[in-house]
């Protein structure tokens, strides 16, 4: 019996909330929960968390680890590990902040250093909570579009985002939605950009266990003249298979840390205590873990690569990290991204995302260049070399032209999201339509 | 198996460093409206407490732990593999669980899923009913003494805060500093009731009086109510049960103090669906979701008999019982609480010049930890004849710290 007088209190809307609409990813969601599709949507894991992390847990729980804690053991496992696997020197005293998952790591890491007025340099496509912290915090975000299909960084697009009003750069690697590993030489025009125009880059790296072959993932932070001015946030979520456990964290120089612990102190308090128990745990994993995880992913990779390709999609960068592909949708496909999505939902049962959320293209600084796509079945292996980088109109049609498949599910689902493909690509081109 | 935290932990939280020094690079420097907020002064004590070894009334949690009903439903949950993200503004059966509860203590029927939402604890309610409602340059009135955390969130929105002193005995409100203080730029009002620190219950009268307020200026109410069952004189109301208020109010709770699983962060906030909107926006950029496999153990939770909490009220009637006896017994001033697990006294008996003085003595040589409440008004200078005790502790703690009172705890008159 909720009251509907509406029109006494539309105006007790913050303007700032009303400026956010909800998304069609929401709608298609709803869409696909209704036909029960199978979910290569969303990026969370459809088989089980490591067991002995969740033990860890249940141990602490009954060990009555309940009321609000600060596991400082946790700060002690992040800088070690980032300590070994970056070469970075970090003090867990005084340099980490544990928060309710990278999420919060973001946004409080964004609340420490952005003022009203400030601008932040973000990469097209982005994850949406980026640009939503920045407004929050008063900032404006300045889009750079990476360049399809490999989603290359163009250094000098890059440089013409950056002013005196620049306050940082939020760099997302492994990326999503692309599955881009910034390369070293990108990562190093980022940091040379940041030294130059004395800002800061605010990391978020929860895929970074999560890379294939080459595509080494490697921390801004670790470029000359980057510790002192990069924030590093990251979770246990993706890594250990717990994304509904929030407990993340963020690495920055002292002063900004002490400000980003003060702010999550005021936003949340604290993160889980048992879980912060049980990330002592998970932080604890011996190397063959991580090298387990690397190639059960990229199982799932592969498998998904080649069910994209047999269901007629050709062009798309092979993830080099994260656990999402995405593709651009087949030529002779004439659907925009968010109606290809409803019709694989109802007619195949199968939900992806289209990836028209993830581009800010009202924002961009510059046009992005698109390379023309010949129809060749090997462009999964195409290198830098030989492309002909032809600039569009500005147009952006291809804006609506890309899915994001996410393979962070049991292979059993992935094969019964291929067979359900390939039945409804039969029907679509029997001849009996 | 869980390898034990570090012995440095103790639920003591890292400290930061404080104050914040400005930085000689430009570009290095965090954002202004930040700085004034240094290491709380719960960290502080608690250190303090620590190295003294002294028994802590400070700290506002328990030092005993929750429920198994509730702990092993979460437990089960995570073995059953809840562990991936919650729906973010909560699974549908724990919004359902506190829509229900909601109607039983409101009367109001509400729409489980437009109108609650699951957050990070009742902090991060209020920090997301606060960065999802408020514009900058709103003012937003809030009763002194308050908790930390709202003036550090109204100041992260840009918010201009008008302060209303309650003052002791009775902490009452007083009606012409509250009617002043309402304007057409009054956005909001935020009330906690029952009220940590003083332990005062807001009457009916007078939250019909806020409410009347409110809907002259159309204002809001933030109703922070984390201790709506903790009442042990007179009764907790809602605000968004009278008249004409539940389509203004957003009614924060969380499952923490009740059940004493604190550290699980599981809060919410119930509000009609044109404010549930904005929170729930800025809810899903502060944290996405909240922790699956504790929303779970909140559905078992929120399921307790009326039994469960005739019996949580009866227990901390008798911790109340013992530690205010003790206070009173040595030479304190007592302000009876109402409700909460808080107790304020006022310490001028003991002859030194502030809360922060005398709280240090009762640190360093009496072996008590106490919270000094100046830190929780505008001009510290209202606070500085009180001290905040708190009985969330086992009546072991309890009985302790009124033995050190009563032994090293001496006023002035009767040491000559």
């Amino acid at each position: 019996m909720a009251m509907s007088s509406t029109s006494c209190c539309s105006g007790l809307l913050a303007k700032r909330s009303a400026a956010f609409a909800p998304s069609p990813i929401q709608q298609l969601s709803l869409l696909a929960q209704r036909c029960n599709a199978i979910n290569l949507a969303e990026g969370f894991p459809d088989f089980p968390a490591p067991l002995e992390v969740k033990e860890a847990a249940i141990a602490a729980i009954q060990a009555e680890f309940n009321q609000y804690r600060h596991v400082q053991g946790v700060c002690e496992k992040v800088a070690e590990a980032f300590e070994n696997t970056h070469g970075v020197k970090v003090d867990p005293k005084t340099q980490v902040t544990i928060c309710c998952g990278q999420s919060e790591a973001m946004a409080a890491s964004v609340f420490a250093v952005v003022e009203s007025g400030d601008e932040v340099v973000l990469l097209d496509p982005a994850y949406e909570t980026y640009e939503a912290c920045v407004i929050l915090a008063g900032g404006i975000p300045r889009y750079v579009a990476l360049d399809p299909p490999h989603w290359s960084l163009d250094v000098k697009k890059l440089e013409n985002a950056f002013g005196p009003c620049t306050k940082a750069i939020i760099v997302n690697s492994p990326h999503n939605p692309t599955g881009k590993v910034f390369s070293h030489y990108e990562l190093g025009a980022i940091a040379a950009l940041c030294c130059k125009y004395d800002c800061l880059a605010i990391t978020d790296e929860v895929y970074e266990h999560i890379t294939f072959e080459e595509s080494k993932h490697i921390s801004l932070a670790s470029f000359p003249g980057m510790q002192q001015r990069t924030i590093v946030t990251s979770s246990l979520s993706k890594t250990f298979s717990v994304t509904g456990w929030r407990v993340g964290w963020a690495i920055a120089p002292a002063v900004i840390n002490a400000a980003i612990q003060n702010i999550h102190v005021k936003l949340t308090d604290s993160a889980p205590a048992p879980f912060q128990e049980a990330a002592l745990v998970a932080l604890q994993s011996s190397p063959s873990f991580y090298v387990q995880l690397q190639q059960e992913y990229k199982e799932r990779r592969d498998f998904v690569c080649n069910m994209l390709i047999q269901a007629g999609f050709s062009n798309f960068l092979k993830p080099q990290g994260s656990f999402f592909v995405f593709a651009q949708l087949p030529d002779k496909c004439p659907l925009n991204d968010v109606d290809y999505v409803a019709e694989l939902i109802k007619e195949a049962g199968v939900a992806i995302v289209p990836g028209c959320g993830f581009f800010h293209q009202k924002n961009w600084t510059t046009m992005p260049a698109i390379q023309d796509h010949p129809a060749s079945a090997d462009k999964l292996h195409m290198s830098e070399q030989g492309l002909d980088m032809a600039a569009i109109s500005g147009s952006g049609v291809y804006l609506e032209r890309f899915v994001r498949v996410a393979f962070c599910k049991d292979m059993v689902t992935l094969m019964a999201a291929d067979a359900a493909i390939k039945k409804h690509s039969a029907r679509l081109n029997s001849p009996s339509a | 198996m869980a390898s034990a935290s570090t012995a440095t932990d103790n639920g003591v939280p890292k400290p930061s460093s404080s104050p914040l020094p400005v930085d000689a690079s430009p570009a290095l420097q965090v954002s202004k409206r930040l700085e004034q907020f240094k290491t709380t002064i719960f960290t502080q004590i608690s250190i303090l407490a620590l190295k003294h070894k002294a028994v802590n009334l400070g700290q506002g949690f328990p030092n005993f732990d929750g429920p198994d009903f509730v702990k092993d439903a979460a437990i089960h949950a995570i073995q059953g593999g809840k562990n991936q993200y919650a729906r973010g503004f909560g699974i549908p059966e724990l919004n359902y669980a506190i829509a229900q509860s909601f109607k039983k203590e409101s009367g109001i029927t509400v729409n489980s899923e437009t109108e609650v939402t699951v957050t990070s604890g009742c902090t991060e309610a209020i920090a997301a009913t606060i960065l999802g409602l408020i514009n900058p340059g709103d003012e937003v009135i809030l009763f002194e003494p308050f908790y930390d955390s709202y003036l550090a969130t109204l100041a992260m929105a840009d918010a201009t805060v008008k302060t209303v002193t309650l003052r002791p005995p009775d902490f009452a409100v007083p009606e012409m500093e509250l009617r002043t203080a309402f304007s057409n730029k009054t956005r909001a009002i935020l009330v906690n009731t029952p009220h940590n620190p003083t332990g005062k219950v807001f009457s009916r009268k007078e939250l019909e009086l806020i409410a009347s307020l409110c809907k002259k200026h159309d204002a809001l109410a933030f109703m922070d109510e984390v201790y709506n069952k903790l009442v042990f004189t007179g009764e907790h109301v809602s605000m968004a049960s009278l008249d004409g208020m539940y389509e203004r109010t957003v009614t924060m709770n969380s499952l923490g103090k009740t059940f004493s699983l604190t550290g699980w962060k599981i809060g919410w906030a119930v509000a009609p669906p044109h404010l549930t909107w904005g929170l729930r926006q800025a809810h899903s950029y502060l944290t996405f979701s909240t922790s699956a496999p504790f929303q779970w153990g909140a559905v078992a939770a929120l399921s307790a008999p009326d039994s469960f909490y005739q019996e949580l009220i009866g227990g901390y009637r008798t911790k109340k019982d013992i530690l205010v006896e003790g206070l009173k017994s040595v030479g304190f001033k007592v302000f009876e609480p109402e409700g909460t697990y808080f107790v304020m006294v006022d310490h001028r008996a003991f002859g030194y010049e502030d809360d922060v003085a005398f709280c240090k003595h009762l640190i360093e040589d009496v072996g008590v930890a106490a919270i000094p409440p100046s830190t929780f008004y505008i001009d510290p200078k209202n606070g500085k004849d009180l001290v905040r005790f708190a009985f969330c502790k086992d009546e072991e703690t309890l009985r302790t710290a009124v033995e050190r009172l009563k032994a090293n705890l001496k006023r002035p008159a009767l040491s000559s």
